[in-house]
Parts: structure tokens; C-alpha cells; sequence
């Protein structure tokens, strides 16, 4: 029967049928069918990626791209720069607390969102807001809930009387000062990133085995050897790819920071890639704009591995 | 039965219990507060009417004067909501078709042959992934130039694709993986092609998958800022996002009411959608720490 069949399909089309045996072979097979995804990603990552590299030691501008190799100009250019390193110090500080602020209280909020409580799917859709809500859309909601004179935070602060605490009559120039400004972005990133936190989280936590549990509360374990033995090897795979993500993404964004202060006051908010986009983009100085962009590019490669690597060691585990 | 759960619930054990509930739906309550207000916020200016939502002398959390359409019309009528709406509308399906085209077989031999390197190819597009926006759009930028395409709403259907096939095959994958090898098997035994399969076989069962991609791809393009701001400049040629957020700004006076009204328009459905697929969107992302 299924020699008949093979021996039909070979009759009717001989040409055909010997391309199809080619391509039948399965490694052909592999490579024919991957190949689109690979020469795109050639073409529109790795290519653009190598250009990046060349901006970096060359002077290339918008207005002449055939540029000279320029050596370490751009670095050094880049290295004594204030503003730039005081967005390099931004990205930093964002970075950090945003992903420390979204672990602590995202675990939190995992462990309440695994209880079983009436109308859960529709809590769950409100928590998760801030994150199935495209980010510069948020942003500038953001920036209209701090606007300086129709702040809707500083009306609650102050006839809530909260602001009085601190002896404050009126509430800050969220935006337009550059400690309530980093205070600011670092909430919009918390806000926008603790969804995903708390989902991953809840997702992570909910595969580990009741039995275990049970057995150890019957062991007597208490929390905190039920969390770091019990717990974490099984979430940390999970957990730590949510973490390399939004390091990742935290780390090189700019849309918060663009559509929020634009890296003001006086250029205090500035994150590398707010400035890279100005300088860049803007401003029309690819070398120097790449230099920044880039800049980090080493510490992430460097994180990204050192992630993987503890996630393949524990999955073999 | 009845009468001895009812004497276990003696009134201490009843306050102890609605004191935990209490704590609970307290504490659960703030952050539904931080993560909703905003679309509160957004839905509140979206239908006051200016006099109301301009004067400090309102409790801006509630409506003081009727609601109103006005500032929803103004979007419509008065800016190229409509635009750029189309322009989502034809980039997006760009995006879809080239998406799909792409991933089907990527994800396809990855999940399920086995050939030398294969492996490696896989990690390497899901790394792909993690190469944000700001990492290249200055020579992607160079490229659109030399393609003829500046301040073209078509770049973006070229560029969007970068980030839309590493997150569309990954996510595929663990559709394809979860269709049993037997099947496959079965057909190749009666003398299918190995394309016949997929074709004849996996592919029809695996349409769920598919349509979630088609909806990740497009909601991706559709949300997406960065890029957009770097390659389009030209109100017609604006994305929703992009436009919603640029165009409603005329010098230092922000639009505020529309702004929010055109916020409030692409961020529902959106929202609704992820919502649907959170736990697929959370496997694209976290899918090589499971598999």
C-alpha cells in the first residue's frame, strides 16, 4: 500500500519528484526551510549590527556616511562627556531599582494572585494593565497624571493631606526636577514591569508540585527553607530569564524617558539611549550616537551569558 | 456534618478569618490602584469636557459637567487618527504575512527535524530577541536610506520583522513540539514528503498556533515606538501609536483630552488581546527556560 502510493507520487511528476527527494533528505529539509529566518536575521540584525560596530571608530554623520576610521576618537569623545556619563550613572540607578523594586513587591503580588479568590481572572486583567498597554502609551499617561500645574497625583497628595506630613503645601514639579523626575521614571518602570514580574512568578510557582510541599510542611521545613530549597531551584529558570529580559529591556529603553522629560532638567534624566537617540538621530552624529548605543553592549553580552549558563547548569540538574 | 463546621466556626476563628480577608483585599486593592488608575485617568479626561477638565477648582477624579464626545470627535476630525489607523492597518498585515512566511518553517525544522546545528540556530534566533531597538536603529536608519524609504511607513514592515520572527518561531516551537511525532511518522511510512507533512499534517492541527502568532506579530508592530519615531516623521505616514502620542503635542500645548481618547483606543484592544494570550505571551518569553 505505501509502496504503491511512494511509487504514484514518483510517476506523476519525475521532476519534481527528484527535487522532492532532495529536499526529503532531512537535513536539506532543516536547512531549506530555516534558511528565511537566518538570511533575514543576517540581513536586518547581523549586518546592521557589524555597520553599528564601524560607526563606533569612524566619523560617519547622517549627512556623510562614507566615513574615516577615526580609531578610539568616538570613546574618548563619548568617555568626557558629562552628559553622557551622567546617563550612564541614570541607566544604572534605573535599571537597579526598578528590578529590585519589581522583585520585592512582585513576589508579593504572585503570592497573592495564587490564592483562590471570587473574581480572580477579572483582578488579574487589572493588575496586568500596565504591561498589555503599549509602554509609550503609558508613558504618557504618566506624564499627564505629573503634569505640573494638573497634576492628579498632587490634587490627592495635597487635599488627602498626605502632603502636609511633610510640610509640603504644594505637590513637586514631578517632571520638571530632577529628583522628583528620577523618581518619576523609575515609578513608570516599575509599574510597567512588576505585571510581568508577578506573572512569571506566579506561573513558576504554580509548577512546583504541591506534594513537595506538603512534604516538607510535614518535615517540619519552615518558609524559609521551603522558599530557598523548594522554591527557588524550580522558579529560578523561569525567573531568570523574566529577569534577563527586562534587565535587557530596562537597561536600553528610551521611551520612558524620551516622552516623559526628554532628559530634562538641564540634561539630568538622560539615559544612554535617550542620549544616543539625540546625539544620533537627531543630531545626525552616527559615530558618536553608535558609541553610546553600544556602550553597554558588553556588560549585557556578558549578563545574558552568565544567565544562560546557570540556567542550562541547573536544568541538567 | 453541617452542625459540626458550624460550631469550628466559633466568632474568634470568624474574626481571625475576616481580618486576613480584610488585609488581603487591602493589600491587593493598592496595587490594583497603582496599575489601573492610569487607564482610570485616561478614561476620565477622555470624556470631560474641557472646562471642566482644565479647572483646578474641580475634584479632577470625577465628572463635574456632562460627559462628552468632543474630544473622541476632535481625533477623528481634526487629526489623522483615521491615518494612521490605516497606516496600522497595512504595515501590520506587512508585518503578519512576512512574519508567518518566515517563522512557519523556521519554527517548523527546529521543533521537529534534526540536522547539524540546528540546535544552536534556535538559541541563536531566541537571542536575537534580546537586541533591542536602540542597538540598531542608527545603521537600520542607513538602510532605510539606501532601500528608498525614509520617512516611509513601509520601512517599518521591513524593520518591524527583526523582532517579530525571534519571538513568533520561538513561541511556535512548543506548538510544533506538542504535536506528536506518531502522526508524522504514520504519513511518512504511507509516503508523504516531508513538506506533505507539514503541509497535509502538522500544519492543520497547529492553526491555533499560528493565529496567535498572527496576533503577537501585529500587536507588536502596532505598539511599537522607537523605531517609528526614528524612520517616519510625516504625520500621513504615522503608526497609531506613534501618531497618538507625537501629533496631539502643537509646540508646548498637549491636547490632552484627545490624546488620552486616542490612548484609551489602541490600548483596549491591546489589552484585551494580551490579555486572551498572557500565558502564550509569557511562554514566547520564557519559553528556553522550560523546554
Amino acid at each position: 500500500m505505501a509502496e504503491i502510493a511512494r511509487r504514484r507520487q514518483l510517476g506523476l511528476n519525475a521532476m519534481g519528484g527528484r527535487i522532492g527527494h532532495v529536499l526529503d533528505t532531512e537535513w536539506v529539509f532543516g536547512y531549506v526551510l530555516v534558511a528565511p529566518a537566518i538570511v533575514y536575521i543576517l540581513l536586518l540584525v547581523a549586518y546592521p549590527f557589524a555597520v553599528a560596530l564601524w560607526f563606533t571608530v569612524s566619523n560617519a554623520t547622517v549627512a556623510q556616511p562614507i566615513a574615516e576610521f577615526t580609531g578610539l576618537t568616538n570613546l574618548m569623545g563619548v568617555l568626557n562627556d558629562d552628559i553622557f556619563r551622567r546617563a550612564l550613572l541614570n541607566t544604572v540607578i534605573f535599571t537597579i531599582s526598578s528590578q529590585v523594586l519589581q522583585m520585592f513587591f512582585g513576589t508579593f503580588l504572585a503570592f497573592l494572585l495564587l490564592r483562590r479568590f471570587k473574581g480572580r481572572p477579572f483582578v488579574r486583567a487589572l493588575i496586568m494593565l500596565p504591561f498589555t498597554i503599549p509602554i509609550a502609551i503609558g508613558a504618557m499617561a504618566w506624564t499627564w497624571m505629573l503634569n505640573p500645574t494638573y497634576s492628579v497625583i498632587n490634587w490627592v497628595g495635597v487635599h488627602s493631606g498626605f502632603f502636609g506630613i511633610f510640610g509640603l503645601t504644594e505637590g513637586p514639579n514631578w517632571l520638571g526636577e530632577e529628583i522628583p523626575a528620577m523618581i518619576s521614571i523609575i515609578l513608570v518602570n516599575v509599574w510597567r514591569n512588576l505585571p510581568f514580574t508577578a506573572i512569571v512568578l506566579t506561573a513558576g510557582i504554580s509548577a512546583v508540585p504541591q506534594e513537595i510541599i506538603e512534604a516538607a510542611n510535614l518535615d517540619g521545613a519552615n518558609w524559609w527553607v521551603r522558599w530557598n530549597k523548594i522554591m527557588v531551584p524550580i522558579v529560578a529558570p523561569i525567573l531568570y530569564i523574566a529577569l534577563l529580559f527586562s534587565l535587557v529591556f530596562t537597561s536600553t529603553d528610551m521611551t520612558v524617558v524620551w516622552l516623559m522629560t526628554r532628559g530634562n532638567p538641564v540634561e539630568s534624566t538622560h539615559v544612554i539611549a535617550s542620549y544616543a537617540f539625540q546625539t544620533g538621530v537627531i543630531a545626525g552624529s552616527l559615530g558618536r550616537g553608535a558609541t553610546m548605543s553600544l556602550f553597554l553592549f558588553p556588560v549585557t553580552l556578558v549578563a545574558a551569558f552568565l544567565f544562560l549558563r546557570n540556567i542550562r547548569s541547573r536544568s541538567m540538574d | 456534618m453541617a452542625a459540626r463546621t458550624q460550631a469550628h466556626h466559633s466568632t474568634a476563628y470568624r474574626l481571625r478569618r475576616l481580618r486576613g480577608s480584610v488585609i488581603f483585599w487591602g493589600v491587593l486593592g493598592l496595587y490594583i490602584l497603582f496599575a489601573a488608575f492610569p487607564v482610570y485617568w485616561m478614561f476620565i479626561t477622555t470624556f470631560k469636557q474641557v472646562n471642566d477638565l482644565y479647572n483646578l477648582q474641580n475634584n479632577p477624579l470625577v465628572f463635574h459637567l456632562a460627559p462628552t464626545l468632543d474630544q473622541v470627535r476632535y481625533l477623528f476630525e481634526r487629526t489623522n487618527f483615521v491615518t494612521w489607523v490605516e497606516n496600522t492597518a497595512e504595515v501590520g498585515l506587512a508585518v503578519v504575512v512576512i512574519t508567518v512566511l518566515v517563522c512557519v518553517p523556521a519554527a517548523y525544522v527546529l521543533a521537529r527535524t534534526r540536522f547539524p546545528g540546528g540546535g544552536t540556530l534556535g538559541i541563536g534566533i531566541f537571542l536575537t530577541y534580546l537586541v533591542p531597538p536602540t542597538l540598531l536603529f542608527l545603521p537600520l536608519s542607513q538602510l532605510v536610506v539606501g532601500l528608498g524609504l525614509v520617512n516611509n511607513k513601509w520601512s517599518l514592515a521591513v524593520v518591524y520583522p527583526t523582532f517579530t520572527i525571534p519571538f513568533c518561531t520561538w513561541l511556535l516551537m512548543g506548538f510544533f513540539k506538542n504535536v506528536p511525532r506518531e502522526i508524522t511518522e504514520a504519513a511518512r511510512v504511507d509516503g508523504c514528503s516531508r513538506l506533505g507533512a507539514m503541509f497535509r499534517i502538522v500544519l492543520p492541527v497547529s492553526v491555533p498556533g499560528i493565529m496567535t502568532i498572527v496576533i503577537f506579530a501585529f500587536t507588536l508592530a502596532m505598539q511599537e515606538y522607537v523605531y517609528a519615531l526614528t524612520f517616519v516623521s510625516s504625520s500621513d505616514q504615522k503608526m497609531i501609536t506613534l501618531g497618538v502620542v507625537t501629533d496631539l503635542i502643537r509646540g508646548d500645548v498637549f491636547f490632552w483630552g484627545s490624546l488620552m481618547a486616542g490612548a484609551l483606543i489602541v490600548s483596549i484592544p491591546v489589552a484585551i488581546v494580551y490579555n486572551m494570550f498572557m500565558d502564550s505571551f509569557v511562554r514566547g518569553i520564557t519559553g528556553g527556560a522550560l523546554k
